[in-house]
């Protein structure tokens, strides 16, 4: 017994004496720290605060480009830190989501970093102290309590950073999390302006997240392209036709505009409906004792567009109209011949 | 292959700076691809804090051909491997998701169809079929602790996932066990909760536990270092649909029965001995297709098993066909595509974007030209809406003359732990990854 009780003693004067030996480095590491120029390769993001030796090539880039690697930016340095983030509270709610779903506090403060990441291409000096103190709360916030090792003596940016980390103890993520962003606002009083900006175009998402997946497959659509038909000419009268507007193509024929007038293509207003599938334009038009038969440059009739853009109702209406159901356009096929869906009204017209 | 001039052909090199931007982006003059290419250039000036400290081609390397090609960080022993997962906040757990589990597989569909990706403006987002999901992750020789999912410890939803699926990818003459990680979801109500990054870290973990050490995977977005960059392609075949949904735009001078007309296509296949690849014609299409992959810089290592398992016709995941030639009965041609649907939010008519993906193509006797416009014959009779391809292998042969039009979407592709010496062309890449 006496034995162990020598042991243990030994062993606890150890520590308390490599502790103190530590602490004494640490101590005069972190004076030389705060006097140093910090110049030194970046390996963590609190370094991003750090003044850059050149200025960057792009200082005034477009904001969409900004925000773009703003939000690149915050992924990266949320994943170095991983998110082993203690929360004080525990949800014991009913709701299925309490606790579990994303605060205010949690976009904020992830905001918060994004923008931190994102200044790194400012030339706004940010003292070291400060940049110490965001590393601390960020972690806090982020891991919570440190608990790794030391750093070795000779990693002296490593060690001023554990100590900031460590000097907060066990302060709750919350709290650092507000800390956080207080600091941010002090040092950047119009951070949050672009913050706006950016959750207005973020529909929602929290800004700086992975909506657009730090990685994973891409939902693309088809680029707009202009104008294939870049030399064909249409009047007012075939747009309003076009986008169904009522109103103006009634004072467009009120005005002695042609109901059948022509484009450079031979469309005239009811080809044009018909093939947005305006109805309600198609009746109107006919009102107007529009030609239902007239053939644009391909030879082709309103019934040949409504059949070829399967709109039905339009279809149907038109041959109530006596379209012909057997006009041949220029490639010789009547809308019979076009006509891929099963309209029993049209094989009745046909016969 | 091994020529060092990075910039794309025809682009002029400018100032060093932007020359490592500018070989990552296709050169393109459209002001929407110069915008691309600024914005790029701007993600790569910027620092990547946790990119720069893992074994990735880092940008400032770049054309350094001092450096070997290879892997970054030799392996570790196994026993140095963290044994334990990464700590997650606490109030989530860990748990492994058992694909054959039908309830199990049913929550992975939903978050993925609720959560996973979307485009620019949020009109489509991916809806992976279950049928798909197993197909996906359960290749030859897979690891279902790679299918890691992490549920709410109060009421056990699942709310993230990500995957891996083992490879063996050649990069020029090495062959490279590796992991292709895909299906990193968060739930969108736990965005701002920082869970993908440990994910990340957790999936790597895992696969180094089998021994695994390089890995494969995609994104938009441009992080160290993309070993090529493509360009999605989109060919409708059902444009009244595609307009209507918001897919494709309708020109304000283009009428809807001419753009009908431009897209149509004959009612069946125009090769002669063009038939749905068998499970009896696994040992041809194998031969065919290492072949053929052999000629890019980077594509899959397929034998048998692998060819029997991505490629074989499965209804509704994957269609494969091929040329038997009806004189000889060699099988001399191949094409396949992948369906993946997405779900299109907030349309009254429509729900549900039938999308083929276009997968791996082989001609040797029949023209790619005439081999592809068959595969789109019959993706439209099974009632296709579109038909995508990224210039990858030798699909800008077709692309235009197929009336494939140009997407706003860019796909990376990345190596973890493997370095190039350089970018490559993406007609240089022979790999699709899901």
């Amino acid at each position: 017994m006496g034995e162990w009780q020598q042991l243990l003693q030994s062993i606890f004067l150890g520590l308390i004496f490599s502790y103190l030996l530590a602490k004494l480095i640490a101590i005069v590491i972190s004076f030389k720290e705060d006097n140093l120029s910090i110049t030194r390769a970046h390996t963590t993001p609190t370094d991003i605060n750090l003044p850059r030796p050149k200025p960057q090539p792009h200082d005034d880039p477009p904001r969409s480009a900004d925000l773009t690697s703003a939000a690149i930016e915050a992924e990266s340095v949320v994943a170095e830190h991983g998110s082993v983030r203690n929360e004080s509270s525990e949800a014991g709610s009913d709701d299925d989501w309490e606790g579990v779903e994303s605060t205010e506090l949690d976009e904020l403060f992830s905001a918060a970093t994004a923008f931190v990441a994102s200044a790194a291409t400012d030339r706004q000096k940010v003292s070291n102290d400060a940049q110490l103190q965001l590393y601390g709360l960020y972690k806090i916030a982020t891991e919570g309590p440190c608990s790794v090792p030391q750093p070795s003596a000779l990693k002296m940016t490593a060690r001023a950073k554990w100590q900031a980390w460590q000097k907060l103890g066990a302060m709750p993520p919350e709290d650092a999390m507000e800390k956080y962003i207080d600091i941010v606002t002090e040092l950047y009083p119009t951070w949050a302006a672009g913050l706006t900006v950016k959750s207005r175009g973020g529909d929602g998402n929290a800004p700086g997240t992975d909506s657009n997946g730090p990685m994973g497959p891409v939902f693309s659509t088809f680029v707009y392209e202009e104008e294939s038909e870049n030399d064909s000419k249409m009047d007012a009268i075939h747009a309003f036709a076009r986008e169904g507007e009522v109103d103006n193509l009634l004072k467009c024929i009120e005005s002695g505009v042609s109901v059948d007038l022509k484009d450079s293509e031979g469309r005239t207003p009811l080809h044009w409906a018909v093939d947005r599938g305006h109805l309600n334009m198609a009746e109107l038009l006919v009102s107007k004792n529009a030609n239902v038969n007239a053939k644009d440059n391909d030879g082709q009739t309103a019934l040949h567009y409504a059949v070829m853009c399967d709109r039905e109702g339009v279809a149907e209406y038109l041959v109530k109209q006596n379209a012909d159901t057997g006009a041949k356009d220029n490639d010789g096929s009547s809308p019979c011949d076009l006509c891929e869906s099963n309209w029993p009204w049209l094989q009745r017209a046909k016969e | 292959m091994g020529d060092n001039n990075n910039s794309p052909p025809g682009s002029p090199k400018e100032a060093d700076h932007d020359s490592d931007a500018n070989q990552l982006v296709k050169d393109d003059s459209s002001l929407e691809t110069i915008v691309r290419k600024f914005q790029d250039s701007m993600s790569i000036g910027k620092r990547h804090a946790f990119w720069e400290t893992q074994p990735v081609g880092q940008f400032k390397d770049l054309g350094d051909v001092s450096l070997a090609e290879g892997p970054i960080e030799p392996p570790t022993p196994l026993s140095e491997v963290k044994q334990e997962p990464y700590n997650l906040p606490t109030q989530y757990e860990w748990t492994t998701c058992d694909l054959d589990s039908e309830d199990t597989c049913t929550e992975v569909y939903n978050l993925l169809k609720n959560n996973y990706v979307e485009d620019d403006e949020n009109m489509f987002r991916f809806n992976y079929s279950k049928e798909f999901l197993r197909w996906a992750l359960h290749p030859p020789g897979y690891f279902r602790s790679w299918h890691i999912g992490v549920r709410a410890k109060t009421n056990k939803k699942l709310v993230a996932f990500i995957t891996g699926v083992p490879a063996r990818i050649r990069v020029r003459n090495e062959i490279v066990k590796m992991a292709e990680i895909n299906f990193l979801c968060v739930h969108k109500k736990l965005r701002s909760k920082r869970l993908a990054p440990v994910m990340i870290k957790e999936v790597t973990r895992r696969v180094h536990l089998e021994n695994i050490w390089q890995a494969a995977y995609t994104a938009g977005v441009v992080l160290p270092t993309p070993i090529t960059t493509c360009q999605y392609w989109h060919r409708s075949l059902n444009p009244k649909k595609l307009i209507d949904v918001g897919f494709s735009r309708l020109g304000a001078r283009m009428t809807m029965s001419r753009t009908i007309k431009l897209y149509k296509l004959p009612d069946s296949p125009a090769t002669p001995g063009f038939r749905k690849m068998e499970l009896r014609d696994v040992p041809a299409v194998t031969r065919l297709l290492r072949n053929y992959l052999s000629q890019f810089v980077v594509a899959p290592d397929f034998d048998e098993n692998d060819v029997e398992h991505w490629l074989l016709p499965e209804e509704n995941v994957v269609d494969s066909y091929l040329v038997e030639s009806p004189e000889t009965h060699e099988v001399t041609d191949f094409c396949s595509f992948y369906t993946l649907p997405s779900s299109i939010l907030g349309n009254q008519t429509y729900s549900i974007l039938k999308a083929a993906y276009s997968y791996y193509n082989v001609s040797t006797k029949t023209p790619l030209l005439q081999l592809m416009n068959d595969a789109l014959i019959v993706a439209k009779q099974k009632d296709f809406d579109v038909f995508n391809a990224l210039d990858v292998m030798q699909n800008e042969s077709f692309l235009k003359e197929l009336k494939f039009g140009p997407g706003d979407g860019q796909l990376h592709y990345y190596l973890y732990n493997y370095r190039m010496r350089n970018a490559l062309k993406p007609s240089e890449l022979g790999l699709v990854l899901l």
